[in-house]
């Protein structure tokens, strides 16, 4: 598969026909209580008062400002601050978590709450052990999207309206950020059987690694759904008396809707996009704005590097040395290894890309980091059949090493030469 | 009893394993080896099954060592005249001929090959090529020092006294007319026999057409003819051109003359089809076998891979190879007593493994027994597996039957910890 | 940098002097910068080559030296022992391939000049940057842990253990003899002698250099070759741990046999259907009767059971069968013996004629597909098999299966324990099934016997004495470790702690110290591979002497 021809997976259990002939998902459906945020905050405190967690991780307002940050709270009433949908993603919650758990180990069972493509990054770090799951309990909930960093800042006020409508419109608008408009992974599907792209997992469903996914779709700003998705998740419930009897079809099949439209759009935007990273010239042209502050690495949840290489002392030469090279090419840009630094980085990120835009919220040039990130990722995960942030338990493509991978590249056509001079034969 | 020297004698696989054990162990080792080069059998294999590794890839970092080692004294072309002593204090008398060329001075460039006036039939090679009466056997020989052959060259044998056409091209002054053959004195405390195998002469059963059909190789023949550095460079060049359709590998050669099964021929003829399969695609392959021996964990799952490859498994209870009609062809008898008749375009016969040449005599100078098949015995009543009825002296490898190259291996391992057990 | 190196260049006689235009080569590396001396020599191999290179080194106070000259395979070994001899770290040496590279492949002087003028400049930017590396040396253990004590167990004890050497002889059951003692007989290529293995269990008993833990395991390991840290488990009576310290380690945990049950096929479980374990109890009581308690008439005794299920042969089956039907020709008159058989494995050379005497006294071998039905029919067992496309079957009243070999039940947990693989088939898996089939990727822990899969008892008195072989070699009383020197590194401030590197080690050399959240190399038991170099994201681990800037350079200058 080349050139971007990129389409998720379709399963046969994908269509919505399909959805109304299994059993529908049981949950708990909660009526709201003024409005979506109130309940969500109500539930939390909740959990904190019947010390089913002794913390929680939430995205907050800073007060008196209309920025947006993550509170650790223990104090339930604190929690008034909190907003599970901000209109922008400061700071990637992945990146977040990991600060919180890296050193040392915990005994506090903390739960945290993040959009879906926080919840991916989560996972990511975790099987790169830069998080330590054992004691978070995981929260994920439908996400439209956000608008632009930089769009909010200029206009808090405007952008936020803009924000609120989107929710209403579920993800169509303009508004948002473009790696928003064609995301498909805005909430959870419990429904998708072992998609083929699972061929590492022990089959069955794949495991989504949230504890409880909280279903806003469909619910119309009356109600809310909870799903519990782990065992972890169902005690949890349990200890709120929270029975989870009810059935979440109309989530369900909201939840498809939405995501076959996307899907769409999604597709249409690896059409789009296949050209325009297609060879060097076009790809160094989309970073030829790069100022090299790498702003986007630091943003990045799975960027986890102590210190980057490019950042270290390794690539620098002697000013001999770059004479050279400028008299070779007639000249020599300066800073040095602007692209490089790009592929580098999407050599080691292309597989964990979640998606999530925070490059390219962090760009201050505006350049369309996330959307290449995600053209090209879509592409390498592909490949390997590899969805980043889907199970816990997965290790990462570049980790392990499968004896059938890869065949076709190892003997294209009619058999690639071997040291011993035969032609292996295709498989 | 203290550290001493030990002799190993046959510096094929097993010979240069224990003899890097023994010297890694400080032990002074005399290793003895009747050819030119040293690595025996398994340095003729292009690969080696299960797992289809290049032999000489695996084997030239051993010959190396070897050849590096500073507790270890190679004595080439030379063979053991004489034991007398017993364990502890062996006294042996080695002949050792000369080779006419320094192993000091020769820097193996190959200078002198080309200007030799005489044309041989190479052994090594199976008598598929030529070489000089000063060569190497084949490319890649450790040491990479030729030897003059003074049977054949005219100037050693007289009938050109004057010739010195490889002196002349040598700018190492490495060659030396004047080497005489010698004889040696040495001390050991043990005696280490790794003298290997050879192949049942094929040409005695004349029912598998060998010398009579052109296209009838035998399997060393075969190993020599797909190796990369073999006479052909590992093209399948038959002596009689034609198309390869088909190809019959034949197991058992010589089985029930010799009245064993060898336990490795099942395998490498399974490595051929392997091999064929790769070159010729197209080609089908037939394996006759009277009983499959693939014993181990990893050699079933070889044969099987094999046999999804497309190669044709057959059992028989007999079988002859024939010609008709300018074509060769297979006829065999199947267990229910039915002939069938196959037609094919080359024939590979795999033999038995013999003793080696002078396992008889050797076995008088050594003072042990050989069993009634000729190889070395070591069965005794001490389960013992690789030690001789005269203490002090241990038999490793095909010396003391068939045998694969992991159980060539591991016995020259536990001969050594014999030795060094003794040493304490 | 101000460096001194000094670069010397071979002739090779004709074969470079004729091929590459030294002269030209000298006068460009003469002008660079680091260079300190140029100088060629006819054959630098050679006893006069040698000298006359040490004597430059310290004549000409060097900081690094370049030789060009042949392949590393030829004589890098060579001129580093020169380095040695002249009192200069062979560390800061490179030797620069331009025979076979250059002078043997080009046939145009100036390409092949050219070529090796790039080669001699790349090997200077990078030797400008070697470091010296310094050998260690480790004190080492002489003692050794042997795990399991059955017939291999007990060799290798008995081989390995001395005045000078203590041998741990650890054994989870009450009693050494493994399964051995469980046979009737020996086959007679093996002596016949059965008292043998008893005789090896009291020599153990009465050695007081070999310390018997039976009702033991093996609970913890740590440590690497010459200084492995052991606990012993030890149950029953005497119970209680006990903790040593070895420099080996011998794994000879023996193997377990298929159990019939697994396939209904086999009729385990009907009356007078026996295993080959049960056969040889009865023959070793001296009664090989029926349930009723009358001798049987008839027996068929079914070979490869288990085989298809396994994937594999296990070599001995074929050899014991014959030795029931040997048995039963001898000792019950007029009974009817058949044997049936996949293929007849027997390769040992004395295998056949001890099947043709069996033939001869009338045992009756079948050849039959792997597919076999066995069936109650009335008070006997009928056995349907199919030979040739043909199916048949035969009446009698006693069948004996002979079962595969598989691992023994503990080796997953040994396995996890000590850091070692398995194969496919679940057996401890050698470093090279073919060149060192008896070593791990751990140094200084050998799998001997049946744990590396199917043997008779010679090939595992032979795989004991072969670790007995590999120990006494490397592990000499008094004598010290030397490990490799070319290790690779981790720089703490840029580890992230993913442990990527620990799940690509092959030698399990690096681990993770949890405390300060990085990984850690243990340059005792690293090899130097660069695995872990190449897997590490943060580019924070380092070969020594194969450092990033060193190959870059190297790189850089041979492609400018």
């Amino acid at each position: 598969m080349v050139n971007g021809d990129v389409k998720r997976e379709e399963t046969p259990m994908n269509s919505a026909q399909d959805m109304k002939n299994r059993n529908s998902l049981k949950g708990k459906i909660v009526l709201v209580d003024g409005e979506n945020r109130k309940t969500i905050i109500d539930l939390m405190k909740q959990l904190l008062e019947k010390k089913c967690l002794d913390a929680i991780l939430v995205p907050s307002q800073v007060p008196d400002t209309d920025s947006y940050t993550w509170l650790l709270v223990q104090e339930g009433s604190l929690l008034d601050l909190c907003d599970p949908l901000p209109p922008v993603m400061t700071v990637q919650g992945g990146k977040a978590l990991s600060s919180l758990t890296k050193h040392g180990e915990m005994e506090a069972n903390i739960g945290a709450l993040m959009r879906p493509c926080e919840i991916e990054a989560v996972v990511e770090l975790h099987k790169l052990k830069q998080i330590d799951l054992d004691h978070i309990i995981l929260f994920s909930i439908d996400c439209p999207g956000t608008v632009p960093l930089s769009d909010y800042m200029r206009d808090p006020q405007k952008m936020a309206e803009n924000f609120k409508e989107s929710i209403k419109k579920w993800g169509e608008s303009e508004s948002l950020r473009p790696i928003c408009q064609i995301c498909d992974r805005f909430s959870l599907f419990p429904f998708a059987p072992s998609s083929p792209k699972s061929s590492l997992s022990q089959g069955g469903a794949d495991l989504p690694a949230s504890d409880i996914h909280i279903g806003l779709l469909g619910g119309n700003d009356e109600k809310i759904f909870l799903w519990p998705v782990t065992q972890r998740g169902k005690d949890l419930l349990k200890k709120l008396d929270l029975s989870v009897h009810d059935n979440l079809e109309v989530w369900e099949s909201k939840v498809e809707e939405v995501r076959e439209e996307k899907l769409k759009k999604r597709t249409a935007f690896h059409d789009e996009w296949s050209t325009k990273i297609k060879g060097v010239d076009n790809f160094a042209a989309i970073f030829d704005e790069c100022i090299n502050c790498h702003n986007c690495m630091e943003a990045c949840p799975v960027c986890y590097c102590q210190q980057c290489y490019f950042d270290s002392q390794l690539l620098t030469l002697t000013p001999e040395a770059y004479l050279e090279r400028a008299q070779k090419r007639g000249s020599l840009r300066f800073p040095l290894d602007t692209l490089l630094f790009h592929i580098g980085r999407m050599s080691h990120m292309a597989l964990s890309c979640v998606s999530c835009g925070a490059c390219e919220d962090a760009c201050p040039m505006s350049i369309p980091v996330a959307q290449v990130f995600t053209a090209v990722g879509d592409q390498v995960q592909d490949y390997f059949k590899y969805v980043p942030g889907r199970e816990k338990e997965e290790s990462p493509p570049l980790q392990i090493f499968l004896e059938d991978e890869f065949g076709d590249v190892e003997t294209p056509g009619d058999g690639l030469e071997t040291s011993h001079g035969e032609a292996k034969e295709n498989v | 009893m203290k550290k001493q020297n030990v002799l190993v004698v046959g510096a094929g696989l097993a010979g240069m394993k224990a003899a890097l054990l023994l010297a890694n162990a400080g032990v002074t080792v005399y290793l003895l080896e009747k050819e030119s080069l040293i690595g025996g059998q398994t340095i003729k294999f292009e690969e080696v099954y299960p797992n289809m590794e290049c032999a000489t890839c695996m084997v030239s970092p051993i010959q190396q060592d070897v050849l590096q080692n500073k507790n270890i004294e190679l004595f080439l072309l030379s063979e053991l005249e004489s034991v007398e002593g017993e364990t502890g204090r062996f006294k042996v008398k080695i002949s050792k001929k000369a080779r006419y060329v320094s192993l000091v001075n020769c820097i193996g460039c190959d200078a002198c090959y080309e200007p030799c006036p005489v044309n041989l039939d190479n052994e090594f090679e199976e008598n598929l090529s030529k070489k000089k009466a000063i060569s190497v056997p084949c490319a890649g020989a450790l040491p990479n020092v030729p030897n003059i052959d003074p049977e054949n060259c005219l100037r050693l044998n007289g009938k050109k006294k004057e010739c010195k056409a490889c002196q002349e091209a040598c700018v190492f002054d490495a060659i030396d007319f004047t080497e005489k053959d010698e004889t040696l004195d040495l001390e050991v405390g043990a005696i280490l026999v790794a003298t290997g195998f050879d192949l049942f002469d094929i040409e005695t059963l004349p029912q598998f057409g060998y010398g009579k059909f052109p296209n009838v190789y035998s399997a060393m023949e075969f190993e020599r003819l797909y190796a990369q550095n073999g006479p052909t460079e590992g093209e399948l060049i038959l002596r009689k051109d034609g198309d390869l359709k088909s190809i019959g590998i034949i197991h058992c050669v010589g089985r029930k003359e010799q009245g064993y099964c060898s336990g490795v021929c099942c395998m490498y003829s399974a490595k051929f089809a392997h091999f064929l399969k790769h070159k010729i695609h197209e080609a089908k392959i037939y394996e006759f076998y009277t009983d499959l021996c693939i014993p181990g964990k990893s050699h079933q799952s070889f044969y099987e891979e094999t046999r999804q490859k497309g190669v044709d498994f057959i059992h028989n209870e007999t079988i002859r190879v024939e010609s008709q009609k300018d074509r060769l062809q297979i006829t065999y008898r199947d267990g229910n007593g039915s002939d069938s008749v196959v037609p094919m375009d080359m024939v590979i016969l795999s033999p038995a493994m013999i003793p080696g040449k002078g396992t008889e005599q050797l076995a008088k100078t050594l003072g042990i027994n050989l069993d009634k098949h000729g190889f070395f015995n070591t069965q005794n009543e001490r389960l013992s597996p690789v030690s001789t009825e005269r203490e002090g002296i241990f038999v490793i490898g095909c010396a003391e039957g068939p045998k694969d190259i992991p159980d060539s291996v591991l016995q020259a391992e536990a001969a050594v910890g014999k030795i060094l057990a003794s040493f304490r | 940098m101000n460096g001194q190196i000094g670069v010397y260049i071979c002739e090779c006689g004709p074969n470079i002097k004729d091929r590459i235009d030294i002269d030209k080569v000298i006068e460009d590396i003469s002008s660079l910068g680091d260079v300190k001396t140029v100088k060629r020599f006819p054959l630098l191999c050679s006893n006069d080559g040698k000298k006359f290179l040490e004597e430059e080194i310290k004549k000409e106070d060097l900081s690094h030296l370049v030789v060009a000259a042949c392949s590393p395979r030829e004589h890098e070994k060579t001129f580093m022992d020169v380095c040695e001899q002249a009192d200069f770290n062979p560390y800061l040496f490179q030797l620069i391939n331009i025979r076979e590279h250059c002078a043997w492949m080009i046939s145009d002087k100036n390409e092949a000049t050219a070529k090796a003028i790039k080669y001699i400049r790349a090997g200077i930017r990078r030797v400008a940057l070697h470091r010296p590396l310094e050998k260690k040396e480790i004190e080492s253990i002489p003692d050794v842990l042997v795990i399991g004590g059955g017939v291999s167990g007990l060799e290798a004890s008995l081989s390995l253990a001395g005045k000078d050497r203590r041998v741990y002889l650890v054994e989870k059951t009450g009693s050494l003899g493994g399964m051995a003692k469980k046979l009737s007989q020996l086959l007679p290529n093996q002596g016949s002698n059965l008292s043998l293995i008893d005789e090896k269990v009291e020599q153990v008993h009465n050695n007081e250099n070999i310390l018997v833990s039976t009702s033991s395991t093996v609970g913890d390991v740590r440590g690497f070759l010459g200084n492995f840290e052991i606990v012993i488990h030890t149950d029953g009576e005497t119970s209680g741990f006990r903790k040593a310290q070895v420099g080996a380690i011998v794994v000879a945990t023996g193997f377990d046999v298929f159990d019939p049950e697994e396939n209904s096929q086999y009729g385990y479980g009907i009356d007078n259907v026996f295993t080959a374990q049960e056969f040889e109890e009865q023959i070793k009581s001296g009664n090989v009767l029926l349930k009723s308690g009358k001798p049987p008439e008839s027996v068929a005794i079914i070979h490869c059971v288990g085989r298809k299920e396994r994937g594999y042969c296990s070599k001995v089956c074929c050899c014991y069968s014959i030795k029931f039907a040997h048995y039963l020709k001898d000792n019950l008159s007029n009974v009817n013996v058949s044997e049936l058989y996949v293929d007849l494995c027997l390769p040992h050379k004395s295998d056949q004629e001890y099947f043709e005497e069996a033939k001869k006294k009338g045992v009756h071998f079948v050849r039959s597909e792997e597919e076999i039905n066995v069936n109650q029919k009335g008070d006997q067992i009928e056995v349907e098999y199919h030979s040739e496309g043909k199916t048949d079957s035969i009446v009698v009243d006693m069948v004996v299966l002979a079962p595969a070999m598989i691992p023994s039940g503990d080796t997953p947990e040994l396995a996890h324990l000590l850091n070692i693989p398995l194969d496919k088939s679940g057996f401890f898996k050698e470093i090279h099934e073919v060149l060192d089939p008896i070593s791990t990727p751990i140094e200084g822990i050998y799998i001997a016997g049946c744990a590396t899969g199917p043997k008779n008892i010679p090939e595992s008195i032979v795989q004991s004495q072969a670790a007995s072989g590999k120990i006494l070699s490397s592990l000499i009383p008094g004598e010290k470790i030397v490990p490799e020197v070319k290790v690779s590194e981790i720089r703490e401030e840029f580890c992230t702690g993913c442990q990527t590197c620990l799940s690509v080690c092959f030698y399990g050399a690096i681990r993770f110290d949890s405390f300060k959240g990085i990984s850690v190399v243990n340059e005792a038991i690293c090899r130097g591979c660069g695995s872990c170099v190449g897997s590490c994201p943060s580019g924070a681990i380092r070969s020594k002497h194969f450092t990033y800037p060193q190959l870059y350079r190297e790189i850089l200058e041979a492609l400018r």
